[in-house]
Formats: structure tokens, C-alpha cells, sequence
């Protein structure tokens, strides 16, 4: 091995997660110090299994990680943490009801000579630290006031206080709108200049070439390159990431819109958690046969609930919901089913039974609306069974051993797959669709948005709720963008910029319509 | 007048053992655990208190092994519910009958008595005379002459706890994992020893609460003598969101109750409806609150 003086080197990682599950397959990476460091690659690649094992939350099987050429063993994150190593997580390790401060120093708290909490001290530090970052809070405010965003910027200054001078950070763009990841960005800029070593996990290909000094692309649990970003397209990226060329846009023809679907009027919810709070306010929304609507708005906005009323999981407080002209707005979730297909963003919530099989998964919901299934008994028809659950195994490519296999022994793609083929098999006139290739890998994202297209081509109207705007950009017909409840912009994705829809969804534009 | 004044003396020695039970259950709860086994601790520890004071003929023994025994049964739910990751209900309820059982088996086999152990050789906590305070009439016989737990509890228990759980390190991090554990784990403290550490100091809380139970407020052991106040105690904990002062309040509520309760049995009405009184109460209490709850936030939501 070259370079002893290297900053931190992994050495032949490797990583199983019982029985035979190769997460990390013989990984080695160096990491120089002081540079922004770059992990690409699907989910399941396992770069975030990397980055656990540097931080000593997950054992290595074997292999080996040097500092300045010290062999060191990381048994839990607190040894990452005294060398220097603070990570923060997709989710934030926050707790809401406490202050920023409270959250700063909790298991690293200072106190006096009796034993109680010194907070002044511990306040005086933390502000210098703040005024030094450019980072200007009420410190004694709760973290549960403030937007994802700032609450984001708190973890990584409780990273900061604890001294770390490497950080990594697990796709901290996922939760941002446009504009907060470039503030997040000029943060990780100016740590870079103070000398501190920023290792990044994204699995979007623009911020990676924008921010990146080094990039190391990752592909089923192998290292397949580290290079400085010199010269790097995201062509690159892609075909080191998946393996193949891929296309970046789906293929989508312009298609003249039916007659309305989906018809909500007046849609009003209160908040029954913090008092005069609304979740929908005044919703007023239209999707037709052969479109898609795209709901952009930055999580917590209302996109959910709006998903909600639809499906009929949550009564408005005011206003009605009609599909293909009768009002639904009083009808129970079963009847709505007669007439809307559903995709959860949380498929382990709704959408799927986890412990049973694929074939249990695949019909359910059929098992009463579609009659060649069951005897005239109404006793359930388990040849017919099988061969639906096989011809839809078939028809969406569902890699798996048998139907009778439990559906989460399959990966999350496949466990889309098979939901989608369900959902779309009911041959319904609207699609609801929540965040419906969350947390998937590139092949199943392509398939599953044809898919869609073909929905929409074949007459349905879809309701598409997304957090990603390079997916609203490229299905939708149109975009609407929620804020504080509210529809507070639509537009046609090839009149508008990602920019202006970000700032909607951030509610630093204001909409004069 | 004199009953009166003896209903509020009563009171605040029964009072006590449900604040102890109460304030030990206040760590359970900030670390949310959902501790039910609090009454099979206070009964076990009202048990050995009486019997270790009852062999060694020495209060202070009796208050060891008061503590002692909730101790044992603080290993044991801590065990299953934090190692072997059992349910803290099915534990809590199990624990219950179990020491429900043990205590009256434990009595009628060493003691040979059935139904309660009454005798001048179990030595009760001593009571003790606050000079001056003693001879302010009314105020003096309610404060004066108490048992010695009854100063401990209000004089250095309540403060300690509300100290401990609101302005140290470890309260910090208890109520943080009561919050979200994982959040805890994540800065590097481990949240299962801090979980077993708020276990412990129930543990000995509730055992100076059989303690003052069965040495303090009264001197004797009966079959399931803790009565459901482990129970009461948890609900004065819901009722408070485990926060000290509430507890010390609705504690000495409770207390009044059961003299008012006592006292009318003088007046003819059946003890057993007498003895009623206080959880009566306590479930009015809950149902007033949670009423109030519902008030506050349809209020809000109308401004």
C-alpha cells in the first residue's frame, strides 16, 4: 500500500449481514484530509454501510481502517468520535421538545461542582461556535420550531462542538428544497476552508459534481473508482453507477387531457396536534383522465394529508372530494377503493403485508373487486390465485424465487414491483401515488415511472406526490406546489425552472394568482 | 375541630407512601417505561420491612430490608423487560400477582397467621418531635410527631428528584431517552443502563414507600396491603406528566381523601364504601383532566 501518510484508509472492508447478505465486498478507499469526499451509488450499493463502519455503528467482518497510518478499531461511534469523526444521520437524532442548546450538549454536557448542569457555560461556547459558523439561532428555542433545514445545521453543529474534523453527512440533501441545499452547501464550503475533511453520500449526480473534490462510485457493495473531480460528467457517474448507459429522461409524449377525475373543492383540515394550525387550507384541485399532476412542497406541507383525504384516510373538515363527478367526500376507504389506486410512500405502513407472501400481496384488494377470482361461493380461488400471482411476477419482472416467498425477503424494487402491479392491475381511473420510487435503485426507478406513463396513456388520471423535482419535472403535466397547506403555485413543468418551483415550496415567492 | 385536624394528620402520613411510589415511578416514566410493577414493589418492600423489623427487633434493618425487597423485584422486571425485551405490561402484571401471592404465602407460613400480622415486636419507623413547631396548636399536631419518612420525603426527597430529573446531567439524558432512545444512543450514550438506572432509583423510591406504608403509616403487615396505591401512583404520575411538585400535590390529595374516608366510617357508612373514596377520586381526577386537555386544545384551535 502506498501513502503512510494518508489521512484515513479503509482497507479490504468487508461487510455481511447475516446469513450471506455481501454488503461490502473487499472495499479499500483513502480519504485525504481536508477535502470534500464524495459516495455515489444505488441504494443497496453500500455506501451508507461504509460510511456506518468508519463511524463504528456497524462491525466491519474484516478489514481495516487506518488513521495517519494508525490502525484503529471503532466499537461504537463514541471511539469515532474521539478521533475526530461525527457523522449526521438521513433521520435527525433530535430530540423536538429540547432547546437547540439542550440537543447540542446532551452526553456532552458541562456541569458544576455539585453536579448540575452548568448551561451558561455550555451556552457561551455553543454561541461562539454559532457566531463563528455565520449560524444565527435563539439557542433556547425548541428544535421542534424550527424548519428541517435549520434542525439539519443543528446536527451538524453538535458535531462541530463535539470537535470532530471529519464529517460525514448521509444524503443531507434528501429533505431539502433547491435553495436550502445551496445554503447547505456554502456551510460545507466554508468547513472545508477551516480544514475540516466532509464526507458525503448522495446519490444525486449534479450537488456530487458541484460540491465534490474526490468521488468514490460504489455498485453493489463494491468500489468500482475514486477519482478527483476533474473533468467528470454525470454520464459518468451514471453508467459507473449502474452498470449500463441509462437515459436520464423518461420517454413522454404530449397527450391531450380527458374529461376530470379527481375533483376536490374547498379542502380544509384542521391540525388536531397544534391548535390553529391547518394542514389543508382551501384546496382547490382538478386532475383529469390522461394527466399527471405533480405535487411538489417541502415535507410537512400538507402533500400527505392531501393524499390522505383522497384516499379517504382523513375526513376534511370542510369541502368535497368527487371522483368522476359523484362526491366520495363521506365514503369509507373500501368504497373509495372501487374507484382509486393507492401507493403509499411508506410501503412497510400501508401497501403491503411484510410477513406474508407475494401472492397474498399481489391480489389483495382483487380478492373482492375482481370476480375471477374467487368461486361463486365467494371462497377464494387458489389456482386462479396462483397463476394472477405468477402472470404479474412475469408481466412487472419481479426477481424472486417463488410467489409463495414473503415479500420483504425481496428488495425494495421488487417489493414495488409488485405493489405497482397490484395497484395498477385494478385498471382504476385515478392513481394516487405517494413518493412511489422512494428509497429505490435507478433500473426499478426507470420501470416504474414507464410504467406511469403508461397509465396515463391508457386513460388514468394520476396524482403524483414527490419529493424529488427531477421526478415531478419529468412526469408531470402539470405542477402544483404546496406551502403551509396551501396550493400556492401551479405550472407546467416546461414553462417553469426548478428554482421557481423551489421557491415556492420555501414560500420566498409569493403567488399572485 | 379535633376530627378534622386528625383527618389532615392521617393524611399526610398516608400520604407519603404513594409520593415515594409516585416519585420513584416519575423515573420510570421519563425514561418511558411503562413501570406497572410499582404496587408489587411497594408490597414486597411493606413485607420484608415487617418482617426484617419484626427478626432484628430494629427499624432501620426494617427499612434496609424494606428497600431490599423492591430492589428484588426491580432486578427481575429490569431483566426481562430490558434483556430479554418481554413486554413491560405482561411483566409488570405478572410481577404483581406473583408478589401478591409470595407475600401472603411468605405470611402465612412464617408467621402462621392469616390476613394480617399484628405484633409489639415489629418496630415502626421512629416519630419524631419538631421543637417549636410542636407546640403551635392545630398546625403543630398535623406537622409534629410524625414519622421520620415523612420529613425525609418532603424535606429532602422532593427537592432531590425535581433537582435530579429538571437540572442535572443524568436528567438531561433520562428525559431524553424517554423522548427517543436511539437519539440517545446516536450521541454515545448508551440509553438500555440509563433506562436500568431510572428502574433503580424506582426501585428504591418505592421500596421507602412499602416502607412507610407498613412501619410508618401504620405498624403491621396485611394480605395485598399495598391496595392498588402502586396503581394510584401511576395515575398521579400520568396526571403530572411525572413532574415532582404535582406529584407532592396530588399525593397529599389522595392522603386527605383516605382520612376524609376513615373518619366516615365513625358516621355509620360501610368501611368498604368508605375505602372507596380515594380511587373514586382519582378516577374523577383523570376524568376532569383529560376533559381539560380536551378544552385547552379546542380553545386554542378556535383563536
Amino acid at each position: 500500500m502506498q501513502a503512510e501518510n494518508s489521512f484515513i484508509r479503509m482497507e479490504s472492508i468487508v461487510k455481511i449481514f447475516p446469513p450471506s447478505n455481501v454488503a461490502l465486498d473487499n472495499v479499500s478507499v483513502e480519504i485525504e484530509e481536508g477535502k470534500v469526499h464524495s459516495f455515489i451509488g444505488e441504494n443497496g450499493a453500500g455506501k451508507s454501510t461504509l460510511m456506518k463502519v468508519l463511524f463504528g455503528l456497524e462491525p466491519a467482518t474484516s478489514g481495516q481502517i487506518y488513521i495517519h497510518g494508525e490502525k484503529v478499531n471503532f466499537h461504537s461511534p463514541n471511539d469515532a468520535v474521539a478521533k475526530g469523526i461525527g457523522m449526521v444521520h438521513q433521520e435527525f437524532m433530535l430530540i423536538p421538545s429540547y432547546t437547540i442548546l439542550e440537543n447540542v450538549i446532551l452526553g456532552y454536557e458541562d456541569t458544576n461542582k455539585i453536579g448540575l448542569l452548568d448551561l451558561n457555560r455550555s451556552r457561551k461556547k455553543l454561541q461562539a461556535l454559532c457566531d463563528q459558523m455565520g449560524f444565527d439561532v435563539n439557542l433556547d428555542e425548541k428544535v421542534e420550531n424550527y424548519s428541517v433545514a435549520i434542525q439539519q445545521k443543528v446536527e451538524i453543529i453538535k458535531q462541530l462542538y463535539r470537535e470532530v474534523n471529519v464529517l460525514i453527512l448521509d444524503e443531507p440533501t434528501a429533505v431539502l428544497a433547491p435553495q436550502e441545499a445551496d445554503e447547505l452547501f456554502k456551510m460545507v464550503e466554508s468547513l472545508k476552508a477551516e480544514g475540516k475533511t466532509i464526507l458525503f453520500i448522495s446519490h444525486k449526480l449534479d450537488e456530487i459534481l458541484q460540491i465534490s473534490d474526490t468521488v468514490t462510485v460504489m455498485r453493489q457493495g463494491e468500489h468500482v473508482w475514486t477519482k478527483p473531480n476533474v473533468g467528470l460528467t454525470k454520464t459518468d457517474l451514471a453508467e459507473a453507477m449502474v452498470g449500463r448507459s441509462v437515459l436520464f429522461t423518461v420517454e413522454k409524449t404530449k397527450i391531450e387531457h380527458g374529461e376530470p377525475v379527481l375533483e376536490l373543492k374547498n379542502i380544509s383540515l384542521k391540525s388536531d396536534k397544534v391548535a390553529g394550525r391547518m394542514l389543508l387550507d382551501d384546496v382547490n384541485l382538478t386532475v383529469h383522465e390522461k394527466e399527471i399532476v405533480g405535487v411538489a412542497g417541502v415535507e410537512g406541507n400538507g402533500q400527505y394529508e392531501l393524499v390522505q383525504v383522497v384516499i379517504g384516510n382523513q375526513f376534511p373538515d370542510e369541502g368535497t372530494v368527487s371522483v368522476l363527478g359523484s362526491d366520495i367526500s363521506k365514503d369509507t376507504i373500501r368504497s373509495r377503493r372501487e374507484s382509486i389506486s393507492y401507493i403509499s410512500q411508506d410501503r412497510k405502513l400501508a401497501g403491503s403485508s411484510q410477513d406474508d407472501s407475494i401472492q397474498d400481496n399481489a391480489f389483495m384488494s382483487h380478492h373482492y373487486l375482481n370476480d375471477s377470482l374467487v368461486t361463486k361461493n365467494k371462497i377464494l380461488d387458489k389456482g386462479k390465485i396462483a397463476s394472477f400471482a405468477d402472470e404479474l411476477i412475469k408481466k412487472y419482472n419481479v426477481v424472486c424465487e417463488s410467489r409463495k416467498a414473503p415479500i420483504k425477503s425481496l428488495s425494495g424494487g421488487n417489493q414495488q414491483k409488485v405493489i405497482v402491479g397490484r395497484e395498477f392491475g385494478l385498471e382504476h381511473p385515478l392513481l394516487v401515488l405517494d413518493q412511489p420510487v422512494r428509497g429505490l435503485d435507478v433500473g426499478s426507478i426507470e420501470y416504474i415511472h414507464s410504467r406511469i406513463i403508461e397509465q396515463r396513456d391508457a386513460g388514468a388520471a394520476v396524482l403524483l406526490v414527490s419529493a424529488d423535482l427531477d421526478e415531478l419535472f419529468s412526469l408531470s403535466d402539470r405542477i402544483i406546489v404546496m406551502y403551509k397547506g396551501k396550493i400556492v403555485a401551479e405550472r407546467i413543468p416546461e414553462d417553469t425552472t426548478r428554482n421557481e418551483i423551489g421557491g415556492y415550496m420555501l414560500g420566498s415567492i409569493g403567488d399572485s394568482q | 375541630m379535633n376530627l378534622f385536624v386528625e383527618i389532615l394528620r392521617s393524611s399526610l402520613a398516608s400520604a407519603i407512601p404513594v409520593l415515594l411510589v409516585a416519585l420513584g415511578g416519575a423515573y420510570s416514566f421519563h425514561a418511558n417505561v411503562f413501570n406497572i410493577a410499582m404496587e408489587g414493589m411497594m408490597l414486597t418492600s411493606a413485607f420484608t420491612a415487617v418482617a426484617i423489623s419484626y427478626a432484628t427487633g430494629s427499624w432501620v434493618w426494617g427499612l434496609v430490608g424494606g428497600i431490599a425487597g423492591s430492589l428484588v423485584i426491580t432486578l427481575i422486571f429490569s431483566f426481562f423487560i430490558l434483556k430479554l425485551k418481554t413486554g413491560e405490561f405482561i411483566t409488570g402484571i405478572a410481577l404483581n400477582l406473583f408478589t401478591t401471592g409470595a407475600t401472603t404465602y411468605l405470611l402465612r407460613q412464617i408467621f402462621n397467621v392469616k390476613g394480617a400480622l399484628i405484633s409489639p415486636k415489629i418496630v415502626p419507623l421512629p416519630r419524631i418531635d419538631i421543637p417549636l413547631i410542636k407546640d403551635i396548636p392545630v398546625l403543630g399536631t398535623i406537622l409534629s410527631g410524625q414519622n421520620i419518612l415523612v420529613y425525609i420525603s418532603l424535606i429532602i426527597v422532593v427537592p432531590l428528584v425535581f433537582y435530579q430529573i429538571y437540572r442535572s446531567r443524568m436528567g438531561l439524558r433520562l428525559r431524553a431517552t424517554g423522548f427517543d432512545s436511539r437519539a440517545v444512543d446516536s450521541v454515545g450514550i448508551k440509553s438500555d443502563p440509563i433506562k436500568f438506572q431510572s428502574l433503580l432509583i424506582c426501585g428504591l423510591l418505592c421500596g421507602l414507600g412499602g416502607t412507610a406504608l407498613s412501619l410508618g403509616y401504620m405498624s403491621l403487615f396485611t394480605e395485598n396491603m399495598a391496595a392498588g396505591r402502586g396503581w394510584i401512583a401511576l395515575a398521579i404520575i400520568i396526571l403530572t406528566q411525572g413532574q415532582p411538585i404535582g406529584i407532592l400535590l396530588l399525593s397529599i390529595l389522595f392522603g386527605v381523601f383516605e382520612g376524609v374516608g376513615l373518619s366516615l366510617q365513625n358516621v355509620g357508612i360501610p368501611s368498604q364504601f368508605t375505602a372507596m373514596l380515594p380511587y373514586i377520586s382519582t378516577i374523577v381526577a383523570l376524568f376532569i383532566f383529560s376533559r381539560q386537555q380536551k378544552k385547552k386544545k379546542s380553545l386554542a384551535a378556535d383563536l
